[in-house]
């Protein structure tokens, strides 16, 4: 069964006024517990409005999302329930830091929880873990640590909350390239460890190509494509039509493919395209 | 164009008083483009607001057009020599009115009205966004944001542009509009470009590449140079452009690929030799 579920999503911001914007437009989408669904889109698609409705901060202009099969707006508590069943974690989150140590701003989550005091510490523990930041560093303000610290200091506040779902919203904007891998990691690691669905918003097609299980674009609010990774990165042109991309090494084999050179085009890592390079060279018996 | 001398700056909250910049001898040439890479905290951001007097070295000495940026008198000659579009468009719009948000700076640069109106129009075409010259900002995507940010300062009749991260928070299309921006700047107006920036697909575009490491210049040179050396890359946290990483892990099991490859263009066309050779097409 799905964990979380959307059923004809659609939110109208300055809804009843002459401003009425449909930011997302009868979504339907069904998320299975432990994968890792990557959202892509142009800045404007309604990848962010949608997000939102996954712990119930916005509510639907009309539809359901349903965690567990359980309408999130049933009720006060149900409500309440989905905000720490569903993690979210915003873009830039480092400018929400603001406790006076990285331990108290980590605990900050699992507190309003109201967990006994043991718990709320070996969550912080565990989560400063996943995110790679050491006890000397829990001991710092937040203001004191660097960019890329900061931001998976933010992200461990999160995790602290050990939401079944955790859903982020460009994790790596901004960072160097050592900074995003390490998130990245950080990320596939947290999933494998818990079991966790994640959910991960990203400008990078090579990012999605590498750890997504499955790929949802959005446009003008409508959910235009949803499938595997190969599934979506198969529609080149479509993708490009809409002021996205594919990753870069498919753009080699479309371009070898153009030449009249007989390669597979469904290549979205370097992995694979190392492998069907070799393939095509080797079928000669030389390299 | 712009010259540094032996500069140094430090942070004055810095505990450890250790150097943001240190000891960089540099220039920048009129005309080129030259991208700067470096990890988060090896000073590249701080470098580049040395080029434009934002800050002023601790040691050492930065010249714009032989101009003093420590001579506070010709501060703002050399800011309207060099111009800087920063990482949030968000937070360079000053104007409610696209065209109004260009004219600001030659407003206050005492331009005569009718010429500022010129400049405006010329400027909002060079970046493409001169349909929008009636539309309020605030509804513009990223990346038309940054390009409007860009019309202000081609409007001021700036001779370089410092670009610090300007890509980092807009989406695939936005980028690529920023940088056709900036490649159009550069090879039709003569304009000195210098991009900062975490993207090397960004940076292989360039006629010039510096890695900054530790406050130091680690690296300088052309971008197949400086992207040749893959163990040197990954010491100073950068990584490959992702057409050449595919070309250096194939060269690893046995593809004699070229050197060169920085681009999917240029990757896709040494498979097609390399294929050819085998004999397969």
């Amino acid at each position: 069964m799905a964990v979380l579920e959307l059923r004809n999503l659609t939110h109208c911001y300055g809804e009843k006024t002459a401003n009425r914007v449909v930011a997302v437009n009868h979504v339907s989408l069904r998320i299975e517990p432990g994968e890792l669904l990557g959202v892509i889109g142009h800045t404007g698609s309604g990848k962010s409005t949608l997000i939102q409705h996954f712990n119930g901060l916005l509510k639907p202009t009309a539809g359901e999302v349903l965690l567990d099969g359980e309408n999130i707006h049933k009720d006060k508590q149900t409500l309440r329930a989905s905000r720490f069943r569903v993690g979210l974690c915003f873009q830039y989150p480092e400018y929400q830091l603001f406790e006076e140590t990285v331990r108290r701003d980590i605990a900050f989550g699992p507190t309003n929880m109201n967990l006994p005091p043991e718990e709320i510490e070996g969550r912080v523990v565990r989560a400063a873990q996943f995110v790679g930041l050491s006890d000397e560093l829990l001991e710092k303000s937040p203001f004191d640590l660097s960019g890329g610290e900061k931001r998976r200091a933010a992200i461990a506040g999160v995790m602290a909350m050990e939401p079944e779902i955790l859903v982020l919203d460009e994790p790596t904007a901004g960072l160097d390239p050592r900074g995003r891998e390490k998130i990245l990691q950080m990320i596939a690691d947290y999933r494998r460890q818990t079991g966790s669905t994640v959910i991960l918003v990203s400008h990078s097609m090579e990012d999605i190509a590498r750890l997504a299980t499955r790929a949802l674009v959005m446009r003008h609010g409508e959910a235009v494509l949803c499938g595997t990774v190969d599934e979506v990165f198969s529609h080149g042109e479509e993708l490009f039509s809409m002021g996205l991309d594919v990753p870069a090494v498919t753009k080699v084999f479309l371009a070898l493919k153009q030449k009249g050179v007989p390669v597979r085009t469904d290549i979205y890592t370097n992995e694979q395209g190392q492998a069907e390079i070799l393939r095509l060279l080797r079928r000669e018996g030389r390299a | 164009m712009i010259q540094l001398k032996n500069v140094s700056y430090t942070y004055e909250n810095d505990e450890q008083n250790s150097p943001a910049v240190c000891d960089v001898t540099m220039d920048v040439r009129r005309g080129e483009f030259l991208a700067v890479l470096g990890h988060n905290g090896s000073g590249k951001s701080t470098l580049a607001k040395l080029f434009n007097a934002i800050l002023i070295p601790t040691k050492g000495q930065v010249l714009v057009d032989g101009m003093d940026t420590a001579d506070e008198d010709k501060v703002w000659e050399i800011r309207r020599k060099v111009g800087m579009v920063f990482q949030n468009p968000d937070n360079q719009i000053v104007a409610t009115i696209v065209e109004d948000d260009v004219a600001f700076g030659p407003e206050n640069l005492g331009v005569p009205p009718k010429e500022i109106r010129a400049r405006v129009d010329e400027a909002l075409k060079a970046v493409g966004m001169y349909a929008y010259r009636h539309q309020e900002p605030h509804k513009l995507s990223g990346g038309q944001k940054q390009r409007v940010a860009v019309a202000g300062i081609i409007a001021m009749r700036t001779d370089c542009i410092v670009f610090d991260e300007s890509t980092a928070m807009i989406d695939p299309q936005g980028r690529r509009e920023v940088m056709d921006t900036i490649l159009r700047l550069n090879r039709e107006l003569g304009i000195t470009v210098v991009l900062i920036t975490h993207f090397m697909e960004e940076a292989v575009q360039a006629d010039r590449v510096i890695v900054m490491d530790s406050g130091r210049i680690a690296a300088a040179g052309k971008p197949e140079t400086v992207f040749a050396d893959e163990a040197f890359l990954e010491r100073t946290g950068l990584e490959l452009p992702p057409a050449a990483k595919l070309a250096s892990m194939l060269r690893k099991s046995g593809v004699d690929l070229p050197k060169n490859i920085l681009t999917p263009e240029s990757c896709a066309q040494a498979l097609l030799a390399a294929a050819q050779k085998a004999g397969v097409v």
